[in-house]
């Protein structure tokens, strides 16, 4: 721990995407304690008011504080993108794992499975399979989730493929570790910062392409606020001066898909001072 | 070169059936009643029952998916039942406005980032190199859908550089190609090619951005890998002129892989620019497509999956080709 704030402190640009990563954190998890106002409550004699200090970023077309809505979006990015990545890391890296461990027939099937996957531009897979589930939070999530998995899958099985041909692991199984033990103790703990760096660029990801999917009306479903929908909701009073209703959630979305971005490209550099992307 | 051409064509073709086997099992294997989803909620009962059948519904399952590719691959994409319209006929008529959109967002992402990377990179200043990969970061974290709202509140609103969300502006007077800046050029009009060009920059920069902010970190990377590589050091030590080296053998050296990714970005804009379009009321197919998942007419959403998918093999399979043409360790491995 002490080890890793010391990296973090030494890193300006690491510290920067920690830092307002953390903050959008804090906010999604306390922010609804420093401003209790109601994100569904309408007012309309209040509707479209400017930032002012009552409504500090103002508020929608019935009156509702953007503020309050903000933040419970913040809430519904953050779980949801750490529930994307979570079963995405999960379930892409364990069957990643075991083909590049079993080779065969397994690893033949499971690697044209995840061809045909990446055959769709990743948002239109998620938008299929929003469609075919029927729109709503559950099949955005299972959309994003089964789009994300072949980046694991693939990564996770060209790094076993590498590993699993050193001399320790040979070793190892000459001593008679059972595949179980090899796993477990000799080739997940070499992939970890690998699957961490993917992992902050799917989290990054995965708040895009939810925000996306909120946009045309195939994710969140109102009137829960989410920073997609509440960009689309913004669309219509854009250019008839009320900018603070698309402007914020927008601001919300891009930090917390550059802090993420910059997470994983830093842990990169200083896990792998080598890789071709993090040179220099 | 027969044996390499052959082999990428037929995994290309098992990559055909392997999308269009998801693209069924998601879209009618997995939905209770895919007719009622194809044909929308407000559907009557006959509508339903005549859909049921046009999808052969009946059939056991892998006659469908044979009839479900069959019917694609020869043009058959059912019909919009918000417009009446054959799905197909909708696609084709809007299409060049999305691949004009397309073609000008990715000159303006590719164009850019070779141009900035390769300028940062000769100067080695690190002050400068800084600078682009904190602009590549931004562009690739933006929502383009966002920024397509911040450059219309910013360029048509406030200082009304550019015009509105009105989509393509005038129509050419005759419709050769149907991409607008092409046939005032054709025509002689220089006024309407000025105004075409007027209506595609705001949407098409807001598309550029995240390609752009990708495409400079992978140059940038590549370029930084040549440079370090000995045989630059020899190039140096003979007294190569520090232009030479730089456009001569480092750059050709560390370009491929950005020529790549160009394709595939290409391939990427073409379908992808369903978000952007509906801010801008661009009349291309991303706009149908929204309207579609809008009324819930999912004819158009399911045929443009399928369309898109099979636009992103095209393209990998003409720059894999053209990848081991260009450099023949590909061929042989």
């Amino acid at each position: 721990m002490k080890q890793a704030l010391t990296i973090i402190a030494r890193d300006a640009e690491l510290f920067a995407g920690v830092a307002v990563f953390t903050l959008i954190a804090a906010m999604a998890a306390f922010g609804w304690l420093l401003w209790p106002v109601d994100p569904l409550q309408v007012d309309v004699l209040d509707s479209l008011a400017p930032p002012s200090l009552a409504h500090p970023m103002g508020t929608d077309d019935v009156g509702r504080d953007v503020l309050a809505r903000f933040i419970r979006g913040a809430q519904v990015s953050m779980l949801v993108a750490l529930a994307v990545t979570v079963l995405g890391t999960l379930i892409g890296g364990f069957l990643g794992l075991l083909a590049g461990l079993w080779g065969g027939l397994f690893d033949t099937l499971v690697s044209r499975i995840m061809d045909a996957i990446l055959a769709f531009p990743p948002l239109i897979f998620a938008m299929a399979v929003a469609i075919g589930l029927g729109p709503g939070i559950s099949s955005a999530v299972i959309g994003v989730v089964l789009a994300s998995i072949p980046w694991y899958f693939r990564l996770l099985r060209s790094e076993v493929l590498r590993i699993r041909t050193l001399m320790y692991v040979d070793s190892a199984r000459a001593l008679g570790a059972s595949s179980f033990r090899l796993i477990r103790r000799h080739i997940l703990p070499q992939t970890t910062s690998t699957i961490l760096i993917q992992a902050s660029s799917v989290f990054s990801f995965s708040i895009l392409t939810l925000a996306a999917l909120g946009f045309v009306g195939l994710g969140v479903q109102p009137p829960v606020p989410e920073w997609g929908t509440m960009i689309t909701e913004g669309l219509a009073f854009a250019l008839t001066g009320q900018w603070w209703l698309g402007f914020f959630p927008g601001l919300g979305i891009f930090l917390l898909a550059v802090s993420a971005n910059l997470i994983a490209d830093r842990l990169r550099d200083i896990y792998d001072p080598k890789s071709a992307v993090g040179a220099g | 070169m027969v044996r390499f051409l052959s082999e990428r064509i037929a995994s290309a073709a098992l990559t055909v059936v392997g999308a269009s086997l998801v693209a069924f099992i998601i879209l009618r294997a997995v939905p209770t009643n895919p007719a009622r989803l194809i044909a929308g909620p407000f559907a009557s009962d006959d509508v339903i029952a005549e859909v049921e059948r046009a999808l052969g519904l009946d059939k056991p399952i892998y006659a469908q998916y044979a009839d479900y590719l069959v019917g694609f691959l020869s043009g058959d994409w059912g019909f919009s039942y918000s417009t009446g319209q054959p799905v197909y006929a909708l696609i084709a008529e809007r299409f060049p406005a999305s691949a004009e959109l397309a073609l000008y967002a990715f000159l303006f992402a590719f164009v850019g980032a070779v141009l900035m990377t390769v300028l940062v990179s000769f100067t080695r200043s690190r002050w400068l190199d800084r600078f682009l990969r904190i602009f590549a970061f931004v562009n690739i974290g933006i929502p383009p859908f966002w920024v397509s709202l911040l450059f219309l509140m910013l360029f048509f609103e406030q200082l009304g550089w550019f015009p509105g969300p009105v989509g393509r502006g005038p129509a050419p007077g005759e419709a050769v190609t149907g991409y607008y800046t092409l046939d005032y050029l054709l025509a002689g009009d220089v006024g309407g090619f000025w105004a075409a060009l007027r209506h595609l920059a705001l949407p098409a920069f807001a598309l550029a951005l995240a390609p752009m902010g990708f495409l400079i970190r992978l140059l940038r990377a590549n370029l930084l890998d040549v440079t370090h590589e000995p045989f630059v050091t020899v190039l140096h030590s003979k007294g190569v002129a520090p232009l030479s080296v730089h456009f001569r053998h480092i750059l050709p050296n560390a370009f491929l892989p950005t020529l790549t990714a160009g394709g595939l970005i290409l391939a990427q804009l073409l379908g992808g620019s369903v978000l952007v379009e509906r801010i801008f009321v661009w009349p291309g197919v991303g706009t149908l497509v929204i309207d579609g998942i809008l009324r819930q007419d999912y004819a158009v959403v399911q045929a443009f999956i399928m369309l898109s998918a099979f636009i992103y093999i095209g393209v990998n399979l003409l720059v894999d080709i053209a990848y081991g043409y260009v450099d023949p360790r590909v061929r042989r491995s």
